[in-house]
């Protein structure tokens, strides 16, 4: 690679009195090492994994619950997402005559939803006081809302990630996923139906699949 | 010249440095977004994949635990396997084929084990539930392990699935944890900003 030539000092030239040794560059051709090392940095940027994938915590209950463990909560407390197919969301409030509305899962639709019943809770029935769980021991306000998240067998994992996401960006703490019922099945199927699911029914419902996010 | 073989090699120093080679998965799963912020740990994970016809595979750091894993499987199922194929298996990665084709799995080569079409996926059905069984088993050895010292930390169940994965197929999922009394768990999002901290909601 690097050449190092000796001058050869008897040579002289013609006509010339002077000696005068050749300058030569001892530098080495750097060209073919920084190629490797470029192409090592492109393997190493390829294959490496930098950032992070983030995660989301999700705590359902215990299978068996007690009852100390069933809460009771005031049918205007209530509001049941169902999330649909094609990225749709149906939502009632309470039980007794509910109305299906629908939305989508943008800021301006499923978020409102939310907030506007918050509110509307909050109008009613105030805050209550819970267990922080970020800090043990301490207290925090939080709101009565229950948010009961069905998605439907159209709907599709990206739905309920959002669902929960929603809960965590508008700070309901009380939410849960729940199995879907035949009765709400036919409710977005038939609207004008009306929503034939007795408060028993949904209890029951509750009792029986209990999954609950936190 | 000079400088730039300096600066070359400062960034392929940094790159060695930190690399960690992509975790090699038989399916592409691209992950839904969320505004959490928590990260993923670095080991000590149970990684349930799901893919966007929702079939499942299995994942889980830890040689130990993987040797642990299959030795008590194979005694438990009979499943017939010799000490040559459970070494294999304690250093392969992500596996979504039912028992039965388990040793046609460890047969096969690295490239054919990359291809996701040969597998059908764990069964995670209420009837013939084979999910529930791996991960019970797994949660049991890291921490057989853990109290032995070798590891140091239980498994952190995490589940990767398709942001397209019907929600069925999450579903059947979902149940087989409950039903194995694995109530905490976690999500891998994407993620997205904080419309909170961003517009001041």
């Amino acid at each position: 690679m690097a050449e190092i030539q000796t001058a050869d000092s008897g040579a002289r030239k013609k006509g010339g009195g002077k000696v005068r040794s050749k300058k030569l560059s001892t530098r080495v051709d750097l060209t073919p090492m920084v190629d490797l090392a470029f192409l090592l940095i492109t393997f190493f940027m390829l294959t490496t994994t930098l950032a992070k994938p983030q995660i989301m915590p999700v705590v359902m209950p215990e299978k068996k619950i007690t009852e100390e463990d069933v809460v009771e909560t005031k049918e205007s407390q209530v509001l049941t997402l169902l999330l649909g197919a094609d990225d749709k969301v149906y939502y009632y409030e309470g039980i007794t005559d509910a109305k299906l509305d629908s939305t989508d899962f943008s800021a301006e639709g499923l978020r409102k939803v939310i907030l506007d019943k918050k509110r509307r809770v909050k109008e009613e029935w105030g805050d209550m006081e819970r267990e922080d769980p970020k800090n043990p021991g301490q207290k925090k306000m939080v709101s009565r809302l229950n948010v009961l998240i069905k998605p439907t067998k159209e709907s599709r994992y990206k739905n309920l990630v959002d669902a929960f996401d929603e809960m965590k960006i508008t700070n309901v703490a009380m939410y849960v996923l729940l199995d879907i019922s035949e009765q709400e099945e036919e409710f977005i199927r038939n609207p004008a139906g009306g929503l034939k699911f007795s408060v028993e029914e949904q209890i029951e419902a509750i009792q029986k699949t209990t999954k609950k996010g936190q | 010249m000079t400088a730039m073989c300096d600066v070359s090699f400062l960034l392929l120093t940094f790159f060695m440095l930190t690399a960690k080679a992509k975790p090699q998965e038989p399916v592409v799963v691209d992950t839904p977004s969320s505004i959490s912020e928590t990260k993923l740990p670095e080991s000590g994970t149970l990684t349930i994949l799901v893919d966007k016809e929702g079939k499942i595979f299995l994942d889980m750091t830890g040689q130990h635990t993987r040797y642990s894993l299959i030795s008590d499987m194979n005694s438990q199922y009979q499943m017939g396997l010799t000490e040559e194929e459970m070494k294999k298996f304690s250093i392969f990665g992500a596996f979504g084929v039912p028992r039965k084709d388990l040793r046609k799995w460890l047969a096969m080569n690295s490239s054919e084990r990359q291809n996701a079409a040969n597998f059908p996926g764990i069964p995670a059905d209420s009837v013939g539930n084979e999910l529930g069984p791996w991960i019970h088993n797994a949660r049991l050895a890291q921490f057989r392990l853990k109290q032995e010292g070798i590891v140091p930390e239980e498994y952190v169940i995490v589940l990767k699935a398709d942001k397209d994965t019907p929600y069925p197929a999450i579903q059947k999922v979902l149940n087989t944890l409950s039903d194995i009394n694995v109530n905490k768990f976690n999500l891998i999002t994407n993620l997205e900003a904080d419309p909170n901290k961003t517009q001041g909601l």
